[in-house]
């Protein structure tokens, strides 16, 4: 046990839970097919998930300044219908792109200037933007499907960066940069501190002149941005754009923040505990599709190993701490016997 | 101890205005009118009790996550534990159509109850945040609905004709739905005004570590909100099969959550809890309600409904945010006043 405590490389505490189900739903998927741990099956197979996996970076960043954003499924939606409707006016599809990231970074701007402006707990504001964003692609669209995207554009998730190999899907590698990005912003740069300051006590960093609240709205924006980013890569992916995309992604990236070890009520996370998660719940979908299970038992199979990656430390720390208790009782009692 | 549970105050009338939940009756009423004088129509009868009965459902959840709220907690998974129970009534109801009525009712109660006991169990004894519990429950209930089921949904004519005729009928020409939306709202409005149990609910909330040090069974009061608030949900399984006979397991209850918690926030709850009322609540339901069937009356196109719910939302809490600074400017200066005249 010693040489372990003492040895260089450690696993940190929060990273346990994700990687022992990353390693279990792997060796699960392999018994139901040999094939599973084929690479290129296993690397094609991450575009569904890094929508989900960026937002869930961008999220990262919010709940650890103490926010939450509710709105990002539906941030994503508004992009989409923004970018839909102007490519179905004829509008080139590179500015529609742009179209797109911009409506994106405003939402989630308008998210933060809400929430700091008027002093609102950010889960209600994100709620009613949750409502407000998703009516907003309703009202755009309405039941409107808008299909017809240029070839050159649509099957992004299908295309090689790097064809060698297993090869390299465009999504996965602007996830691994975005990710990368996100490390040395949030554990190697100023502004990350700031953020980890800000979201473990507010009114402490602001008395020591931190500016808590434009460090909270650059999350918000920085969440929007994503949010408009995937709604790019989504309609890529599916060809197709209705109102209701990306419907709950909302909870499902929440639980991959949350997965990671990243506190919900900030201060505390990490990138790597986040992407780990990512990929922990991707094996986890992917073995139980090999083994033929439900979508919604899948969901519920997330959900229990949500609730047990957060119960099993707090029971083993609880139960340590009566364990020791009860010694130093004990102890004392004998000392008081001795004397 | 009852005096101090009582209202201090002798002028009923002024009271009233001084009340949180007047702002939102104001809101509820010029809404009301607004929608009347567009299209007279939508002050038809029919068309209230329509409005009445679109909204029961969410009252009755909704008084129950007022309680949760008020803690300090939360609840994702109500829309999973209604579908849960709607669903084992319904397979009940399947299998023995002759089953009484207030069997399948307390059954409903039991499933839900079960389920907030374990949503309790985790937030009080795992000391799990309620927000996470709840969104693992969220899945994991409505995975048990599927098992439950075998994907199978229960159709119209596997409702036994009793059980719908609660969301039409009743001795008392109000239907079930609305008698039961008005007990939990009543009862809760009971329990937590007037009962020393509802006091210590909010005393939890709006001061947990002094609630503990005064030696308040913290666990024991979580489990209990979180069990009424599941067995409410359960009621409220049974009413949505009341209302729409059709159980699908992949649909019953889906996004219930986000509704419920927007109707306890417009009614006025502090979502950090310790504040609240399951008055507010039901009016918050109501302006929902009126909405969204407003809206459709007066011809606008049903896509404009989640935007404008949503702007109310951001409406009603703002200007709820504004009536609590002025509220804590005047406490304050009634302070101040009484140590000067001192």
């Amino acid at each position: 046990m010693a040489s372990v405590r003492n040895s260089r490389f450690r696993i940190p505490g929060h990273l346990i839970g994700p990687i022992s189900i990353f390693v279990v739903a792997m060796a699960y998927g392999s018994i139901g097919s040999p094939y599973f741990l084929n690479p290129t099956s296993l690397i094609f197979n991450t575009g569904r998930y890094v929508e989900i996996g960026l937002i869930a970076l961008a999220l990262t960043l919010v709940i650890i300044n103490g926010d939450i954003d509710l709105s990002v499924a539906s941030n994503l939606a508004a992009s989409a219908a923004v970018m839909a409707k102007l490519f179905s006016h004829g509008v080139p599809i590179y500015l529609c792109c742009l179209a797109a990231i911009a409506t994106g970074l405003f939402l989630g701007f308008l998210n933060g200037f809400i929430v700091i402006k008027f002093g609102l707990p950010s889960l209600v504001v994100t709620l009613a933007t949750l409502a407000l964003y998703r009516g907003l692609a309703q009202v755009m669209l309405g039941d409107q499907v808008v299909s017809d995207y240029p070839e050159s554009f649509i099957g992004m998730d299908q295309r090689m960066l790097i064809s060698a190999g297993p090869g390299l899907p465009i999504p996965l590698a602007l996830f691994i940069v975005v990710a990368i990005i996100f490390y040395f912003v949030l554990h190697r740069s100023n502004f990350g501190l700031l953020n980890v300051m800000s979201g473990s006590n507010a009114s402490a960093s602001k008395f020591s002149g931190i500016k808590v609240d434009n460090v909270r709205l650059t999350a918000f924006a920085t969440s929007g941005l994503i949010c408009g980013i995937c709604a790019i890569m989504m309609t890529s992916r599916l060809g197709v754009t209705i109102s209701n995309v990306g419907l709950g992604v909302e909870l499902l990236a929440i639980t991959v923040v949350v997965l990671g070890g990243t506190d919900i009520f900030g201060g505390r996370g990490s990138i790597s505990g986040t992407v780990i998660a990512l990929f922990a719940i991707m094996a986890v979908r992917e073995s139980l599709v090999i083994q033929d299970v439900n979508g919604q038992v899948q969901d519920a199979a997330i959900g229990l190993l949500l609730i047990l990656t957060v119960l099993v430390p707090r029971m083993r720390a609880s139960y340590i701490e009566q364990r020791n208790r009860k010694k130093r009782f004990n102890e004392s009692q004998s000392k008081a016997g001795t004397h | 101890m009852k005096l101090a549970l009582r209202s201090n105050s002798n002028n009923a009338i002024t009271n009233i205005f001084k009340k949180r939940e007047f702002g939102i009756f104001i809101f509820v009423l010029a809404l009301f009118l607004t929608f009347g004088s567009l299209q007279p129509r939508f002050f038809r009868s029919d068309n209230l009790w329509a409005i009445l009965s679109s909204v029961g459902i969410l009252m009755i959840v909704g008084a129950g996550q007022t309680l949760v709220i008020v803690t300090r907690n939360i609840d994702l998974s109500v829309g999973s534990t209604l579908g849960l129970a709607a669903m084992s009534v319904g397979m009940i109801a399947r299998s023995h159509p002759n089953f009484p009525t207030i069997g399948l009712l307390l059954i409903s109660l039991v499933v839900g109850g079960f389920c907030g006991f374990i949503n309790g169990l985790l937030v009080s004894f795992g000391k799990i945040p309620s927000i996470i519990a709840t969104l693992g429950t969220l899945a994991v209930f409505r995975g048990a609905i599927f098992v439950l089921s075998n994907n199978v949904q229960i159709d119209p004519n596997d409702v036994p004709k009793k059980i719908i005729n609660l969301g039409v009928t009743s001795p008392i020409w109000v239907p079930w739905l609305l008698i039961f939306a008005f007990l939990a709202i009543s009862g809760v409005g009971f329990l937590s005004r007037r009962t020393l149990a509802g006091k210590r609910i909010y005393a939890i909330g709006s001061n947990p570590e002094g609630a503990i040090s005064r030696g308040l069974a913290f666990n024991r009061i979580t489990i209990t909100v979180f069990v009424i608030l599941g067995a409410l949900a359960g009621l409220g399984g049974v009413m949505y099969m009341a209302r729409y006979a059709t159980i699908n397991p992949a649909d019953v209850g889906r996004g219930l959550e986000f509704d419920v918690i927007s109707a306890v926030v417009i009614g006025g709850t502090n979502i950090f809890g310790g504040s609240g009322s399951a008055l507010g609540t039901a009016l918050g339901c109501l302006l929902i309600g009126i909405l969204s069937n407003g809206l459709t009356v007066v011809g606008v196109s049903p896509f404009y409904k989640t935007c404008a719910t949503g702007i109310l939302i951001l409406a009603a809490v703002t200007l709820d945010n504004l009536v609590r600074k002025k509220q804590e400017q005047n406490f304050l200066q009634e302070i101040r006043k009484q140590r000067v005249s001192k």
